[in-house]
């Protein structure tokens, strides 16, 4: 089992109670399912099912999570992440129960999955409680507390590029110098000096601020 | 994984910011998770998006839509947060490599007991010391002061080139408005003289039969990601002419020549001249028409190459297709 497995497989183990407890309180009719916990045996089983022959270290279980925390957020579920682990724990359950699972492609069932528990929070919770009518777009913030959290970002922003090789620093730094056309025609010319065409260095970019984005938020929230 | 080529830059778009009917939203849910290529379209789609918005560059219809349904959600008002900081911070890292390069060394700090030692010295190497104390700080003066008019000398012509740059750029805003005015009169020019040709021969060989033949019109996108799977015609007996728009990515070139190339053989089957592109500024597009007889079933790409002023063709980007009959 690789380092990154094992990792994941520990930070599971220590988040499974409480991410799984949070997001059936948001479903209370769904408790009988509750006694069922995601074991280290059903988890390696999901990250085999994920990786489909090949061995990714937990790179595809990492990304697919990302990308249903992101649908659940896009539907306006007031807590994606849960949601998440939920549709992949359920994935997990019935893995370990059926062996297998007959599908075109791990990643469409998780988007049926995924579909059928946001199905089923919509039935549980009245859409009159979802955040976008609790929380105000941008009112909630006063310009102290954004100066403050700018600040404190600008801060983590400092560590977090600190912690990323010379070439990743200097090609994200790069990447956002400039606006409208300046800003692209300084990347057809950053693509140009590395070699690679303007959509690989679309998503060599992204991949960095993805990096940075979670090394950011994780240090703002330590702080 | 399953790939749709059916999504563009702009479907994206409204789709992130909730405009798009249920039906095209959820194919879009479905692609986000089950789809590689799109997902990184839609993740790079997202931040273009976000950072738009940070600098101030939607319209007036995009930002309200925004304000409602992007910033609805706290996780995203927090990425919106980060790509503030982060063009903050790219600014500020810009402004301080400025500044480390214009900074001289500063001297170090004499040692301990330097001068003190001196007072050791006989006399005569004590006036000595003393001359060339005088002379070097007389010098040091008028470096200083040689230093800060070459100091404001440099602060005048950088202000000057900043609105030298500024006046490039707005000469090449009009000069690249114009030219896609050109581009469009022209074309329009060879369609009106390529139809005037046509009639006349017709006249002249006296076969002023209608033209019963149809025209297909077909789209194509530049491959996102290089992943999907390639879009297929379907071109019926009675068509004479193929009709291809072909959308660019964003380049500073304004000429371009087409190929049509046969996948099976690698042969180049038809070739343009030298075509314009269309379109405002970074949704530029070039249309080019050929006969639909050079197309069989089987599977063709265009390849677009720029023409720079001095140099060889070379090629930009390629557009496959599949040909049904």
């Amino acid at each position: 089992m690789s380092n990154v497995t094992q990792i994941i497989l520990r930070a599971l183990q220590l988040e499974c109670e409480s991410c799984s407890f949070r997001a059936w309180q948001s479903m209370p009719e769904l408790t009988k399912k509750r006694d069922w916990q995601l074991s280290p045996s059903a988890f390696r089983e999901l990250l085999r099912w994920l990786d489909q022959g090949t061995d990714s270290e937990g790179q595809t279980f990492l990304e697919m999570r990302g990308r249903l925390v992101a649908y659940f957020d896009r539907k306006g579920c007031p807590v994606p992440d849960d949601l998440a682990d939920d549709t992949l724990n359920r994935i997990a359950r019935r893995l370990q129960e059926e062996g297998e699972i007959e599908t075109e492609a791990p990643a469409k069932y998780c988007y049926i999955m995924a579909r059928f528990v946001f199905l089923e929070s919509l039935r549980t919770q009245s859409k009159k409680e979802s955040l976008r009518s609790q929380i105000p777009p941008e009112a909630s913030q006063g310009d102290r507390n954004e100066r403050e959290t700018r600040e404190r970002m600008l801060d983590c922003l400092d560590q977090c590029t600190g912690k990323l090789d010379v070439a990743q620093r200097e090609l994200i730094l790069s990447y956002y110098v400039g606006r409208e056309k300046v800003k692209i025609e300084n990347r057809r010319r950053l693509a140009q000096s590395l070699g690679i065409t303007m959509n690989a260095l679309s998503i060599r970019a992204c991949r960095i601020r993805d990096k940075l984005e979670e090394c950011v938020l994780r240090c703002v929230e330590a702080k | 994984m399953m790939s749709d080529p059916n999504y563009d830059e702009q479907t994206i778009k409204r789709y992130l910011l909730g405009v798009l009917s249920e039906v095209e939203t959820e194919r879009l849910d479905e692609l986000s998770i089950a789809d590689d290529g799109f997902a990184d379209a839609l993740s790079a789609a997202e931040k273009e998006l976000v950072d738009s918005y940070v600098q101030g560059e939607l319209s007036d219809d995009d930002l309200a839509k925004f304000k409602s349904h992007y910033l609805a959600s706290a996780v995203r008002r927090k990425r919106v947060d980060f790509a503030k900081a982060l063009q903050f911070f790219g600014e500020r890292a810009g402004r301080a490599s400025v500044a480390a390069i214009r900074e001289t060394p500063t001297a170090a700090a004499g040692k301990k007991g330097w001068f003190s030692g001196l007072l050791t010295l006989p006399p005569v190497l004590q006036w000595g010391f003393a001359t060339v104390a005088i002379v070097l700080v007389i010098a040091g003066g008028l470096l200083l002061l040689q230093n800060i008019r070459l100091r404001q000398q440099i602060t005048q012509t950088q202000a000057r080139r900043d609105e030298l740059q500024q006046r490039e750029l707005e000469l090449q805003r009009q000069l690249e408005n114009q030219r896609t005015a050109n581009a469009s009169i022209e074309q329009e020019l060879a369609r009106v003289r390529e139809e005037s040709a046509r009639l006349e021969e017709q006249l002249r060989s006296g076969k002023s039969q209608p033209l019963t033949g149809a025209i297909a019109s077909i789209i194509l996108t530049p491959q996102l990601r290089g992943a999907g799977q390639i879009k297929t015609v379907t071109i019926s007996p009675n068509t004479e002419r193929v009709a291809i728009q072909l959308q660019l990515e964003p380049n500073e070139y304004s000429t371009y020549s087409v190929a049509l190339i046969d996948q099976s053989s690698g042969q180049s089957v038809w070739r343009s001249g030298r075509v314009k592109a269309t379109g405002p500024g970074d949704r530029k597009s070039l249309t080019v028409r050929f006969s639909a007889a050079l197309l069989h079933s089987g599977t063709y790409r265009m390849q677009v190459s720029v023409i720079p002023p001095n140099g060889a063709a070379e090629v930009v980007s390629e557009y496959p297709f599949k040909v049904l009959r």
